[in-house]
């Protein structure tokens, strides 16, 4: 039978999905390595390979194909030798090798000048940025959402006023926090912070205002007490959904970076781009922005991944890598977290 | 209330009204006085849903609460859980009032309620561990539970990976492990599919005649009704009031070859009596307002 590959809602067949996964990272690849290899294709500026007789270009310098042909036309009424070129792209746009040299080279060449970061240390900084701005929005924002979500009271009082503040961008609260914490990494952290929390407590109370009701009333009937309720039965059924939420928060987090880092004196990551930028060594910045990607990536597929091994009943069936490695490290580990098999009914 | 004059028209053999002499001999274990429950919502007239309910259950009754949907049932039965509160009346359990939700009231919800991050045994340990019971103690209870249900081998299992008749025995289960003066099972049948479900009743008596158990069972199923309980509690809708409580005929122990005796027959037809006192076909004037659309030769009976 002719299974159609279009079908509305249908899952996708099996085999076809890591294709699928390589095509979606390859599509905007190829569509970059056409305006970067195909001559015909944009590039707007000419490469100089011979300057001729003309005395005013310089060989590999970029010039507008329009100047380009007019000064070559002016050098042949001239009786003069015409300049030769190849098609360019802006230096803004390198080609995918030279970023991927780039990507090497970035690693392992020292900072133009002394003092400055490295890629990896400037990386490394922006990470930290990130963690503890999440970090102490979470130790706040995770037990008030929780809170504002169980009971309404708490929810009547807080709610309104952080969708108030929620509205203001955080870049806004930029030179008060400069003003109150100075220039260094605590504006930074605190407009991570700003950024996230106010979302992060709506997000978690209409989480925790979702968990099922029923299950509420089945532990009352076996005796829960309000004390209990929270610790023994309403973390747990939404614990699931809070780290699903804590997953998409972070990647909001990351979007807050840029910005946060520009704040008093520019570091991290936003530094190096800026830097590389102004040396016009474009390659290095697309390195950079292409390094947050691979880290927001990869952050998020790890994190999908042991969110899959440490709640198996709700992410029912599928497979965990780090589930898998758990268990073959402790092969005498009693499966308690990890699927396991049912035996077949007698 | 407690010896209502027995209706003419349900016979009882002089062994079935001995069990009942029994039954009512035994301590009363809930009591229902004069319940009543209206909903207010906004935009809409207050709505009486149940009106002076009156009833008890005896130690180790079986009672069958019957009615059509929208009568109120499930309204009464989580009044008595403790889930809701009665607007006027009372509820006693051994002549003590209650109001919030408790162990001694075990409940079994049709939607099996099962904790999904909990596996099996975790769940029928659930009870006990709240109470402050050791886990070591907790886990060999839940064991015994679970072999008394039939589901020893699935104790790591997760509620998902099991089947609905299997987690509604693992929802018995963890109720009774809280050993209960009175179980509460609302309509715990009524999402199973037939086979499973006759299953389970049968399951059920045969837990009822060996636990010390009190039972009582919310259905519309008349034929469960018939054939799980002692006594049928039925209820009228809109408000909800109770039609009759009926002394359920059938002699102990049931077998389904009783859904053809004259027992069974009378009680079944009494519960059409009292719950479709109109039924759509006697009166054809229900049904004449669909046109035809095939053929007048299209002649299907």
């Amino acid at each position: 039978m002719k299974t159609r590959f279009f079908r509305p809602f249908r899952p996708l067949d099996p085999h076809w999905s890591p294709l699928l996964t390589i095509g979606s990272f390859l599509l905007p690849l190829l569509l970059w390595a056409a305006f970067s290899y195909i001559p015909w294709l944009w590039h707007p500026y000419v490469k100089i390979t011979d300057p001729g007789s003309l005395t005013f270009l310089q060989k590999n310098m970029l010039m507008k194909k329009a100047d380009f042909n007019s000064a070559n036309q002016k050098a042949i009424v001239e009786g003069k030798t015409p300049a030769k070129g190849i098609p360019a792209n802006p230096i803004f746009l390198p080609a995918p090798h030279e970023v991927a040299i780039a990507f090497y080279k970035a690693f392992t060449t020292p900072p133009r000048r002394p003092g400055e970061p490295w890629l990896h240390e400037s990386l490394w900084h922006s990470i930290q940025i990130i963690f503890w701005g999440f970090f102490y929005s979470s130790l706040i924002g995770l037990p008030l959402g929780i809170l504002c979500g169980v009971y309404p009271p708490i929810a009547r009082l807080t709610e309104p006023v952080i969708d108030f503040i929620r509205y203001m961008p955080a870049p806004a609260f930029g030179a008060l926090a400069v003003a109150i914490l100075g220039i260094y990494d605590a504006p930074k952290i605190a407009i991570i912070f700003i950024g996230t929390f106010f979302q992060q407590v709506l997000v978690i109370a209409n989480t925790t205002r979702n968990v099922e009701y029923n299950l509420i009333e089945a532990a009352l009937t076996l005796g829960t007490s309000q004390r209990q309720l929270l610790s023994r039965v309403v973390i747990p059924a939404i614990a699931p959904n809070l780290y699903q939420d804590m997953r998409i928060l972070l990647g909001w987090a990351w979007t807050y970076l840029i910005v946060a880092e520009y704040i008093g004196a520019s570091s991290g990551i936003t530094f190096f781009i800026n830097q590389q930028a102004k040396y016009r060594i474009y390659d290095n910045v697309y390195v950079a922005i292409i390094m947050i990607g691979i880290i927001g990536f990869v952050t998020d597929r790890v994190l999908d991944d042991l969110g899959k091994a440490l709640f198996p009943w709700h992410f029912r069936d599928s497979r965990s890598i780090i589930g898998s490695f758990y268990n073959w490290l402790k092969p005498n580990y009693v499966p308690r977290n990890f699927p396991i098999r049912v035996p077949s009914s007698k | 209330m407690s010896s209502s004059p027995l209706p003419s028209y349900l016979e009882q053999s002089p062994e079935v009204a001995a069990r009942f002499a029994r039954i009512q001999q035994r301590p009363i274990t809930l009591t229902v006085q004069n319940l009543s429950k209206t909903f207010t919502a906004p935009n809409t007239p207050p709505r009486l849903t149940l009106d002076n309910i009156s009833f008890h259950v005896h130690h180790r009754e079986f009672l069958c609460v019957l009615g059509p949907s929208g009568c109120g049932k499930s309204t009464l039965i989580r009044i008595i859980a403790g889930l809701e509160q009665a607007s006027s009346g009372s509820v006693l359990l051994y002549n003590k009032p209650v109001q919030s939700p408790g162990p001694e009231r075990g409940m079994v919800f049709q939607n099996y309620s099962l904790f999904p991050w909990l596996t099996v045994k975790e769940n029928v340990m659930f009870g006990r561990t709240i109470a402050g019971i050791p886990d070591f103690l907790a886990e060999a209870e839940a064991r015994q539970w679970l072999s008394l249900v039939g589901l020893a081998d699935y104790e790591n299992a997760y509620p998902h990976q099991l089947s609905g008749g299997m987690k509604q025995r693992v929802a018995i289960a963890r109720a009774l492990a809280n050993k209960p003066r009175i179980l509460l099972m609302d309509e715990p049948f009524a999402a199973l599919d037939a086979q499973t479900r006759a299953q389970m009743q049968d399951y059920l008596l045969e837990l009822w005649r060996k636990v010390d158990l009190t039972i009582l069972f919310i259905t519309h199923d008349f034929d469960e009704a018939i054939y799980l309980s002692d006594r049928i509690l039925v209820l009228s809708a809109n408000p909800g009031r109770i039609a009759e409580i009926i002394q359920n005929p059938v002699p102990r122990p049931r077998n389904r070859q009783q859904f053809t005796s004259p027992p069974f027959l009378a009680t079944y037809n009494r519960l059409q009596e009292l719950i479709h006192p109109v039924s759509l076909l006697q009166n054809p004037s229900n049904l004449s307002n669909i046109p035809r659309l095939t053929h007048t030769t299209d002649q299907v009976e």
